[in-house]
């Protein structure tokens, strides 16, 4: 029992929970873009950092509420996706994927040119007023209201657009509305992890949010299974919390990730989880036991 | 077929989870209990881009330990090193620090990074444990809080010294001012270096900027090449220093740089060959063969005994020095408890160490002397000048 | 006065720019010959580059042999690295959805990454020792260096025998048959897979090369080089239009030229946005690129 509070109090594992629930978040806001839309997006880390450094900027400058900041950093984020969205989400595929990267790196670029960021030297001076029970209860909120939106008309529409977006479009369903409406969720998302992290971490700086931190929540998304929430919090898991378990390997760790990426690809290209929501989740280990018991009653 | 496929998933995953369970297991082995030994943290990167200054540093810190415990240790306990590796990433190192802080570590021996040493700082003054970075430069680092020191130079002390050196003794009138943009410490080094030269009366005909792992700098130097000036002074890191000036000396210009200890390294001339001979860089050590004496001659000694004859740089200086400044302010408080050694740390004045003295001042800010001015000769730094630091 | 001298730098900033550019156009050209096939991005060519370079070093420094030699050398060894790459990482996923063989890109880029700086010892960059007398060749206004005449040389001559391979060879024609319709050309008797494996070992050869090349211009290589080369490199092939060998090469050295000037003009803290700023502006105006084909909706 005193182990279990040691493991409960001990402020390392906090942290590290904590971030992983940070960039659930934002593994959430991607899920919708890639795995509900079918959309790429390889900048995500830009909506993140656009959303940290807003909320950052306001709390340090303006004063205002914490909560009124982060959903402020939210807006943004989303706002700045949309901007983006108008355009290129004309362009599909692979074309898509590389327009998203170029505006993460030039987003980069244009915090490290910009004063009120403070440059390549960072941001510093935010408050902490992020904690693990706030993450937990915006990681609450994030895949109700996710789980909530896949299952109505808007979430199927999006659906639809990712399996054909020719049959969809014939159906009555505008995609590029649909699609730029999916985006702007998605990165509203990137923005309120970004705003968590900005708390936590108390210090911004640019060179957090290169396209390594892009493709690594895509990672989250795929390797846990696209299309599907319980596969989003699976992914983010075991690769968030993979380097902290890996550290002994020191070096060899990311031998050991990208070996595991190629070998995740090919033996699951679906990723761990892929295509499945809680609803089947909960069938299938159902229908497993059901199985198992008509066995059993053979058997016997 | 199939079912092969899921045997080998299923083989893969259980691998990861054995190997993450295995060395969660392993974590939670009680150390010494605490009363027998003070932990000492090492933030740095041990992997990753700025490997070679945690390595560096840490063995620095690794002689002090040995030469502090068989001298009967601190306050008659033992010294130990807990290693916190963060793959010179910035929010891993939050991670990292926060590990060391539940592993009861007296102090944290901080990363040589401004960057990741004011995350780490963050976390350290709330949860009451010392931070002394062993070589961040940059603004902004002590005023996170009283639980934060480092024992640099700092440039603010430094680049005027230098300034007033390059005008008064090299005569220097023009200069061509290059700064590595997207890094912090070449941005503030050109803040502090932009006054100085003002100060003495030295122009600053051209300025170019350039950026951190880039390689072309055919563009900056060919606007360079229409202006007339007398040196170069660059206040990026030693790879992008010797890469401007072998295309310097490619489109035939024949000045020499001067900058601060970014420059500081083997890779200097070793990339910069020819072109590099005959630049200056100042730092807060160096291996000065003919005058070094005392502790510093000592250390010098010690520590190519260890290392195959190779000389320190002034990483691992720093690191030692790190360690001795906590295990004497230890001594004086007698007590290895931060909340209480903290206000001998900041009382440090006129102290001697292998890299100079220091004293901190009532920001509790490190005021170094002296600054040592090397030059580049054949396939070494050679000590041009010692500069010393009048408070 | 200012004129003058604006232009003279005008001129020697080009051959910067050009010679810049034909580095990144002869890495684009593997980006564009494998897109055009199997509609991949292959993120891991960059890495290809680089191994080509670390085996440019060694050559030269340990083994003393010729730049030359070790050019050659080095580009046999990243033929077979990549079929080898191509038959472990893409091949299984050719059935796969678009995503699954991006991401098996990604880590055959990060574990080869780390397998260089792990044999290495760091990821410092390496010194590459001048293999060559250079000299300054002074032509009018402009300046060039022996590299740079040797980079542009070599460029035009791999690119002429690039171009020839695929027009007038029959395994050209293959390729060019595989890249209209991947389906149609394995019905007619053409071994795709032997297409594919060829496509990728020219675009090896060609980054190999590159790689060098790059080594000997800039004198310094590390194990990360191939990370931002590759994606600009990337960006030259989507600017040129991807699919298209000539808009490669023309991507690749209007990204070069356009880099150069763009630093030239005092927007050196903006370079690394450069390329990524040009390729959404082309992207948006003409989003098949400069040369490319118009995208075929299929129903």
């Amino acid at each position: 029992m005193e182990a279990v509070v040691n493991v409960l109090t001990n402020p390392y594992y906090i942290q590290v929970v904590t971030m992983m629930g940070i960039f659930l978040i934002a593994a959430l806001g991607l899920h919708v873009i890639t795995g509900v839309t079918g959309q790429f997006s390889f900048g995500h880390a830009a909506f993140l950092s656009i959303g940290a450094y807003c909320s950052a900027l306001m709390t340090i400058h303006l004063h205002t509420p914490f909560i009124l900041n982060m959903l402020a950093g939210g807006l943004m984020a989303a706002l700045w996706g949309v901007l983006l969205g108008f355009p290129s989400l004309r362009l599909t595929g692979d074309y898509l994927g590389i327009t998203t990267l170029g505006f993460g790196e030039i987003v980069r670029v244009v915090f490290i040119n910009m004063k009120i960021t403070g440059g390549a030297g960072g941001l510093g001076g935010i408050p902490r007023e992020t904690n693990i029970v706030i993450v937990y209860i915006v990681v609450a909120l994030t895949i109700w209201g996710l789980y909530r939106i896949q299952n109505s008309r808007f979430g199927r529409a999006l659906a639809a657009i990712r399996e054909d977006e020719i049959a969809a479009e014939s159906m009555g369903i505008n995609p590029l509305l649909y699609k730029i409406k999916g985006f702007a969720l998605g990165t509203f998302f990137a923005g309120i992890s970004g705003s968590l992290f900005a708390h936590m971490m108390q210090y911004l700086n640019p060179a957090d949010f290169g396209f390594a931190r892009s493709f690594e929540i895509l990672n989250y998304v795929v390797l846990g299974g696209l299309g599907s929430i319980p596969g989003a919090i699976l992914g983010t898991a075991v690769l968030s919390l993979a380097p902290e378990f890996l550290r002994f390997v020191q070096e060899y760790r990311m031998l050991i990730y990208g070996a595991l990426m190629v070998l995740m690809m090919i033996f699951r290209p679906h990723g761990l989880l892929g295509g499945i929501d809680f609803a089947r989740l909960y069938k299938k280990i159902k229908n497993k036991r059901k199985s198992v018991e008509n066995k059993n009653t053979e058997s016997i | 077929m199939k079912k092969n496929r899921y045997l080998l998933v299923l083989v893969a995953l259980l691998a990861l989870a054995l190997t993450a369970v295995g060395c969660g297991g392993s974590k939670e082995t009680p150390k010494a209990a605490d009363g027998d030994t003070i932990k000492i943290g090492f933030l740095g990167g041990l992997t990753g881009g700025h490997a070679h200054y945690g390595i560096e540093t840490l063995k620095g810190m690794q002689m002090a330990v040995d030469d502090i415990n068989s001298a009967g240790g601190v306050n008659g306990k033992k010294l130990e090193i807990v290693q916190g590796d963060h793959g010179s990433n910035s929010s891993e190192a939050a991670n990292v620090t926060q590990k060391l802080i539940t592993q009861k570590v007296s102090a944290i021996v901080g990363d040589p990074t401004t960057g990741i040493t004011k995350s780490a700082a963050q976390i350290c003054q709330p949860a009451k444990v010392v931070l002394l970075s062993a070589g961040a430069v940059g603004p902004g680092v002590v005023e996170i809080g009283d639980y934060i020191y480092r024992d640099t130079l700092l440039d603010a002390v430094a680049a005027p010294a230098v300034t007033s050196y390059l005008s008064e003794e090299l005569k220097w009138k023009k200069v061509a001012l290059v700064t590595t943009t997207g890094l912090s410490y070449s941005e503030g080094l050109t803040s502090i270096f932009k006054p100085a030269l003002a100060k003495y009366g030295m122009e600053i005909v051209a300025e170019q900027s350039i950026m951190e792992k880039d390689t072309n700098f055919s563009a900056q130097v060919t606007a360079l090449s229409q202006k007339q000036f007398d040196g170069v002074v660059f206040t990026g890191y030693y790879t992008e220093g010797a890469l401007f000036m072998k295309e310097m000396r490619k489109q035939g210009l024949n000045q020499v740089m001067a900058g601060g200890d970014g420059l500081l390294g083997k890779e200097l001339y070793e990339l910069g060959e020819n072109a590099v001979q005959g630049s200056m860089v100042y730092a807060g050590f160096a291996v000065d063969t003919q005058n070094a004496a005392g502790k510093t001659k000592e250390f010098i000694e010690k520590y190519r005994a260890k290392n195959n004859n190779a000389l320190p740089d002034m990483f691992p200086a720093q690191g030692y020095d790190a360690v001795m400044l906590l295990a004497d302010a230890m001594r004086a408080a007698d007590s290895s408890d931060p909340t209480v050694f903290k206000d001998k740390l900041a009382q440090t004045k006129d102290w001697q160490g292998v890299t100079g003295t220091i004293t901190f001042d009532e920001k509790r800010e490190p005021i170094k002397s002296p600054v040592y001015l090397q030059e580049v000769k054949g396939q070494a730094f050679v000590v041009k000048a010692v500069i010393p630091i009048t408070q | 006065m200012f004129w003058q001298q604006f232009l003279q730098q005008f001129w020697q900033q080009l051959v910067n720019g050009v010679t810049l550019g034909s580095t990144y156009a002869l890495i684009a050209l593997g980006y564009t010959m494998v897109y055009g096939i199997i509609q991949l991005i292959n993120f891991a060519h960059g890495e290809v580059y680089m191994i080509g370079a670390f085996t440019g070093l060694i050559l030269v420094t340990v083994y003393k042999v010729n730049f030359m030699v070790a050019i050659l050398a080095a580009m046999l060894v990243c033929v077979p690295l990549a079929i080898l790459i191509e038959r472990v990482a893409y091949r299984p996923l050719r059935r796969s959805t678009r995503l699954a063989p991006l991401i098996s890109a990604l880590g055959v880029s990060i574990f080869l990454q780390t397998l260089v700086t792990l044999i290495k010892g760091g990821p410092n960059p390496l010194a590459f020792p001048q293999v060559i007398q250079d000299t300054v060749y002074v032509l009018g206004p402009v300046r060039f260096s022996t590299v740079q005449v040797i980079i542009l040389v070599m460029a035009s001559l791999l690119m002429v025998f690039l171009q020839f391979t695929v027009k007038y060879t029959r395994i050209g024609k293959a390729m060019r048959a595989t890249s209209e319709d991947y389906e149609t050309a394995s019905l007619m008797g053409i071994n795709v897979n032997r297409v594919v494996s060829f496509t990728f070992a020219v675009g090896a050869a060609l980054a190999g090369a590159g790689g060098v090349l790059v080594g000997m211009y800039f004198n310094s290589i590390h194990p990360f080089m191939g990370v931002t080369v590759g994606l600009k490199s990337f960006c030259a092939a989507v600017l040129g239009g991807i699919g298209s060998i000539p808009g490669a090469m023309l991507g690749g050295i209007f990204l070069g030229i356009a880099e150069v000037m763009g630093v030239a003009a005092g927007f050196d803290t903006y370079k690394e946005a450069i390329a990524f700023g040009l390729l959404i502006l082309v992207l948006l105006f003409k989003p098949t690129g400069l040369l490319g084909l118009p995208i075929q909706r299929k129903v």
